[in-house]
């Protein structure tokens, strides 16, 4: 009964990031689903060079992982790479110890959803209608709906707040409601796995504050392995078990939010100079002026790049 | 903390409970009763269909339907009352004679009816019903290629269909006389084979609505071309005019013969597009969605599209090209009941056969001797609609 507020949550509750290396969940009978990347090498078709290349991302079962870097570091291609949505060019993406591309996609869509960082519906759709979409890989080509698809979408819409919106059409909320659906279709898919995309980006705060809370309730109350691609690094880092902070394709930092926000991983990886301060809501970052010139060659010499934590 | 005050009401049981391998799931319903959860599950399952926004376009669309039926049976060289017109196709001895229904539907051997009921019922009705039956087909096939190419202006020509059908049509005409007995089959193949050409020419690692638009232009082009080409070869202008009649879309002359030829094909083909609306819908929400929920999207794609082709030639069999309305049809439905594909296709079924058997009341009378094709006042009544549409909505395209 007792909830922790998001500030004073337990960082120990995964154990170490090791851990659950092998698959299996911390719990043991909870069995959350481990999601791995291993020597990932991806590339878009039309693209000389790969944008990832030859990187390994390790999601702990039951934990929230947040991937952040600046613009064009390579998130959410890596997400794409992991959902499979991008095949990659070598290495593989393992879930529960299962190459992915052996799994059939509706195999795949039961144990692991994407939520895009653009999503279209046409406007006249009703929230309810979408958020039933999400039951499409549990359906066969005639089945009708089941119980089980109807409690599902209950639970997400629940979860996921917009009972309230649950007849209204898609075409007719604003940005951060169209948004609550999105989460919701993608939560009754009921998966083991679900990575985002950037899905506070563009929202206002409340909003923002209701996706990171849902997100929240997903790391405290379930045993759902979440990977989520963030813009903000003050809220990944108040959101995150652990953070992966990715530059130019590589990642640089990989760690609990503590050990990865950094004043040199901010000036490293984001080229800016920023003050980190340590809250019981985990670090506070003050954003003072940007750095110029390339990453390389530091300003500062107090800040090398090298200085970069790697976490392993 | 901000977020605690809208905590509470997430604290719910995430999961799902999956049943036990093996285990027979037990809902608390089904416990009470297995007969009445079925019912409930079979109304639940046809619920949708009671929209009154669907039910209206329905009754309207049918009222539409047998008012233009009624005009069209009413005239013509045989010159007869209304009243005896309108008896003649309510003629108890008709419509509850098997042997007439066989014949009709099964190509045998006429019963004997008086000569109104005759006239009615085997020279006037078959046209009405042929052209139901291809405002059906075009308006389901123009549906679904909205949904697969996400574009509210595709029609079922977009992917080549009708440049292929066109480029045989001109082929057996001018150059194959001897093929001219299967001119609707010879028609339809060639738009069938234009689909696969187009279809081929887009794939590269898979295909998208875009490149599939694309390439439907480039094969329409080539084609069209060609088919303009041998619009000179052609000997009298009894064949230009036949070979206008079958591009631009024609119901004169039709018969209960096209009927047995189109009725079959149609049922599969709407049934198919009934039972795939739901693919249609989730394709509508853009391919990476449709692809993170599952979907294997290239199948779906191609088996949709398929379907709209199947019934796109089925039609072109009977009727030629008819254009447009393929196009407004799925676009007024969307207009009336919403986006659902359930009730897009549904709501074809009614608005097809009203516009299209609507339209050829005037093409069959409004010049009377002559008698237009069909397509040309589809296109008259299309175009007027279009610029209304575009002045109305600010933006269009993107379904």
């Amino acid at each position: 009964m007792a909830r922790r507020a998001s500030g004073t949550r337990p960082r120990n509750r995964t154990g170490n990031a090791g851990s659950g290396e092998s698959g299996v969940g911390p719990t043991g009978t909870g069995a959350a689903s481990g999601l791995r990347g291993e020597d990932l090498v991806l590339r878009y078709p039309s693209m000389e060079a790969p944008v990832i290349d030859g990187e390994r991302l390790v999601a702990t079962p039951g934990a929230v992982t947040a991937l952040v870097g600046p613009n064009g570091s390579g998130k959410s291609t890596l997400l794409k790479g992991l959902a499979r949505q991008l095949a990659p060019e070598e290495g593989s993406v393992l879930l529960d110890g299962r190459d992915v591309h052996s799994m059939g996609t509706k195999e795949l869509a039961r144990k692991l959803g994407l939520l895009s960082q653009e999503s279209t519906s046409p406007d006249s759709i009703t929230v309810e209608d979408l958020v039933y979409h999400g039951r499409y890989p549990h359906r066969g080509f005639f089945e009708t709906l089941t119980e089980e698809d109807r409690h599902a979408v209950d639970r997400a819409i629940e979860l996921a707040g917009c009972g309230h919106l649950r007849d209204r059409e898609v075409g007719s909320l604003s940005g951060g409601q169209k948004q609550l659906a999105w989460v919701a279709m993608v939560l009754a898919q009921d998966t083991d796995v679900l990575l985002l995309d950037e899905p506070t980006t563009f929202l206002d705060l409340h909003h923002q504050l209701e996706v990171m809370d849902i997100i929240g309730a997903l790391r405290d109350e379930s045993d759902i392995t979440v990977v989520v691609v963030l813009h903000d690094v003050e809220q990944a880092a108040r959101l995150a078990d652990e953070m992966v902070a990715l530059e130019d394709g590589d990642v640089r930092a990989r760690g609990t939010p503590e050990e990865v926000v950094t004043e040199e991983l901010l000036a490293d990886v984001f080229r800016i100079d920023a003050e980190v301060e340590r809250t019981d809501r985990g670090p506070r970052i003050t954003p003072l002026r940007p750095r110029h010139g390339g990453g390389g060659d530091a300003v500062e010499a107090d800040s090398p790049p090298t200085d970069a934590p790697r976490i392993e | 903390m901000p977020c605690d005050s809208l905590r509470h009401h997430r604290r719910v049981d995430l999961r799902v409970t999956r049943d036990p391998p093996g285990g027979v799931p037990v809902s608390r319903e089904s416990a009470l009763g297995a007969a009445s959860g079925g019912a409930t599950a079979r109304e639940r399952r046809f619920r949708w269909l009671v929209d009154p926004r669907l039910v209206t376009t329905a009754l309207a669309s049918v009222a539409v339907v047998v008012a233009a039926g009624l005009v069209q049976v009413s005239f013509g060289a045989y010159s007869m009352t209304l009243g005896q017109a309108w008896a003649a196709v309510f003629d108890p001895d008709v419509i509850f004679n098997r042997q007439a229904w066989n014949a009709f539907l099964l190509g045998g051997e006429l019963p004997e009816m008086s000569q109104e009921s005759l006239i009615v019922w085997n020279i006037r009705l078959p046209r009405v019903v042929v052209g139901a039956i291809v405002g059906m087909n075009l308006a389901v096939s123009g549906a679904i290629f909205q949904a697969v190419t996400r574009n509210e202006l595709a029609s079922p020509f977009i992917l080549g269909v009708s440049s292929g059908a066109g480029l045989m049509i001109l082929l057996v005409l001018v150059v194959f006389g001897g093929l001219a007995a299967f001119l609707p089959l010879v028609a339809a193949v060639g738009g069938a084979a234009a689909f696969l050409i187009v279809y081929a020419i887009a794939w590269k690692n898979g295909t998208s609505p875009i490149r599939l638009v694309l390439a439907g232009v480039i094969v329409g082009t080539v084609f069209g071309s060609v088919q303009t080409a041998l619009f000179f070869f052609a000997d009298d202008i009894g064949v230009v005019q036949s070979a206008i009649a079958w591009t631009t879309g024609s119901l004169s002359g039709t018969d209960w013969e096209q009927v047995r030829m189109v009725l079959p094909w149609s049922a599969v083909a709407i049934l198919l597009a009934i039972a795939g609306s739901r693919q249609s819908n989730v394709m509508l929400l853009g391919e990476q969605t449709a692809k993170s929920l599952g979907m294997s999207i290239e199948k779906v794609r191609f088996a949709l599209s398929g379907v709209a082709v199947l019934a796109a030639a089925a039609s072109i069999a009977v009727a030629g090209i008819v254009g447009f309305v393929g196009l407004i049809v799925p676009h007024v439905v969307r207009n009336l009941v919403g986006s659902d594909y359930k009730k897009v296709i549904v709501g074809c079924l009614f608005v097809g056969p009203a516009l299209l058997v609507g339209a050829d009341v005037g093409a069959r009378l409004a010049l009377n001797p002559v008698q237009v094709p069909v397509g040309v006042v589809t296109g008259l009544v299309g175009g007027p609609y279009f610029l209304y549409l575009m002045r109305k909505q600010n933006s269009m395209g993107e379904i």
